[in-house]
């Protein structure tokens, strides 16, 4: 993972995309609790964007365009194709929606992330290439512009999806 | 939904933590068998992003005791230390219950390990400390704010605190936070005890304080 103050690294955070086709940049989300961060590369362009959703349901919204899965994937969805990305070639992967907090019965929101997610993107005929979603694991998420390497880390380990 | 609150306000917030705050050393002490003494130098009003500031940043480590807070209030408290400072904590407060040298040794290494004492005694002292303030709280309101179990987190402060900013609607300074120092003897543990009322229920916190309109 890259160090923060890298002038490469792109941070989206709650609420937040970023894209970029520079070869050398890095998309990052810090701290994915049950909010989950979904990674689109297209191969041939080599365009890359990153969304930090962080709930379910929810209405559109100029500050965080991305807050909520079904109101911002849309808008996620053509900026990057707007920047030159296909999306029936790119290829999707996605972290997050861990159950933190469990006491009280906790949220269940993480969950709800994850299956509003997969949702949204089958009635776009997309689909995740590979995701980590789900578990009581806080992860950080980092997509190489340059290949499309989808670098997953959490407080004991890194894995590359 | 911004609350106003006035220096004088703000004096009765940071002057209820500070109440709070004297009972939790008492009973940390009892619970400890050492004189700790708790301090809440500063309270302020601040947003998730100064929350995460003052973690170090989203990914930064932290060792977090959870409780969820319902009744009359509904809303999270958190206190967070960061890791180094929590094995510090963990062993002032495991001192008292053993005798000279008989304590566990401080895992060596790996300052992200903690033996089951250790998770114990901090999930405890989390649990009396929030406690504390809940108990000041239920004063004001004239009926219990209750908490759940603790529940003891070793994680990104931003993967923490998602799964509580859920509950707050807006991004405005909705936390109190409080920089809060355990002291024993002449070491000093610092850490941040969050609490994190739901929109509704911040109005009726700061009112049932007596903050709002003076």
């Amino acid at each position: 993972m890259t160090v923060a103050g890298d002038p490469s690294l792109l941070v989206a955070g709650i609420g937040e995309m970023v894209m970029s086709s520079s070869s050398d940049a890095h998309l990052v989300a810090y701290g994915l609790g049950s909010c989950i961060a979904l990674a689109v590369w297209d191969p041939r362009t080599r365009v890359a964007g990153l969304a930090h959703f962080m709930l379910p349901t929810g209405p559109a919204n100029a500050t965080s365009p991305v807050k909520f899965i079904d109101s911002g994937i849309d808008t996620f969805l053509k900026a990057v194709e707007g920047r030159g990305a296909v999306m029936n070639r790119s290829i999707l992967k996605a972290a997050g929606a861990a159950a933190m907090l469990t006491v009280g019965g906790g949220l269940a929101i993480g969950k709800r992330n994850s299956e509003a997610l997969k949702a949204a993107l089958a009635q776009r005929g997309l689909e995740l290439t590979a995701s980590a979603l789900g578990g009581t694991v806080g992860r950080s998420v980092q997509l190489e512009v340059a290949d499309g390497r989808f670098l997953v880390k959490s407080v004991s380990f890194v894995n590359e999806l | 939904m911004t609350l106003f609150l006035s220096e004088a306000g703000q004096s009765v917030v940071t002057g209820t933590f500070g109440r709070a705050m004297k009972r939790a050393g008492e009973a940390l002490g009892a619970m400890s068998g050492q004189i700790i003494d708790v301090q809440t130098p500063q309270v302020r009003r601040c947003s998730a992003a100064d929350v995460l500031a003052l973690a170090g940043g989203a990914d930064s480590v932290v060792l977090a005791v959870y409780v969820r807070i319902f009744g009359s209030i509904e809303g999270h408290s958190l206190l967070l230390f960061a890791p180094p400072d929590a094995h510090r904590f963990a062993q002032i407060l495991l001192a008292g219950l053993f005798g000279p040298g008989e304590a566990p040794a401080q895992t060596a290494g790996n300052v992200l390990a903690y033996d089951d004492l250790e998770l114990s005694a901090l999930q405890e002292a989390g649990n009396v400390t929030i406690s504390a303030f809940l108990n000041e709280l239920g004063m004001h309101l004239h009926e219990p704010v209750q908490p759940t179990p603790p529940q003891v987190v070793i994680e990104m402060a931003g993967a923490v605190l998602d799964a509580v900013l859920l509950d707050l609607v807006s991004d405005t300074d909705q936390i109190l936070a409080a920089r809060t120092t355990f002291s024993e003897g002449g070491r000093a543990i610092d850490g941040t005890l969050l609490v994190l009322p739901r929109a509704d229920s911040l109005r009726v916190l700061l009112d049932a304080l007596g903050a709002i309109g003076i």
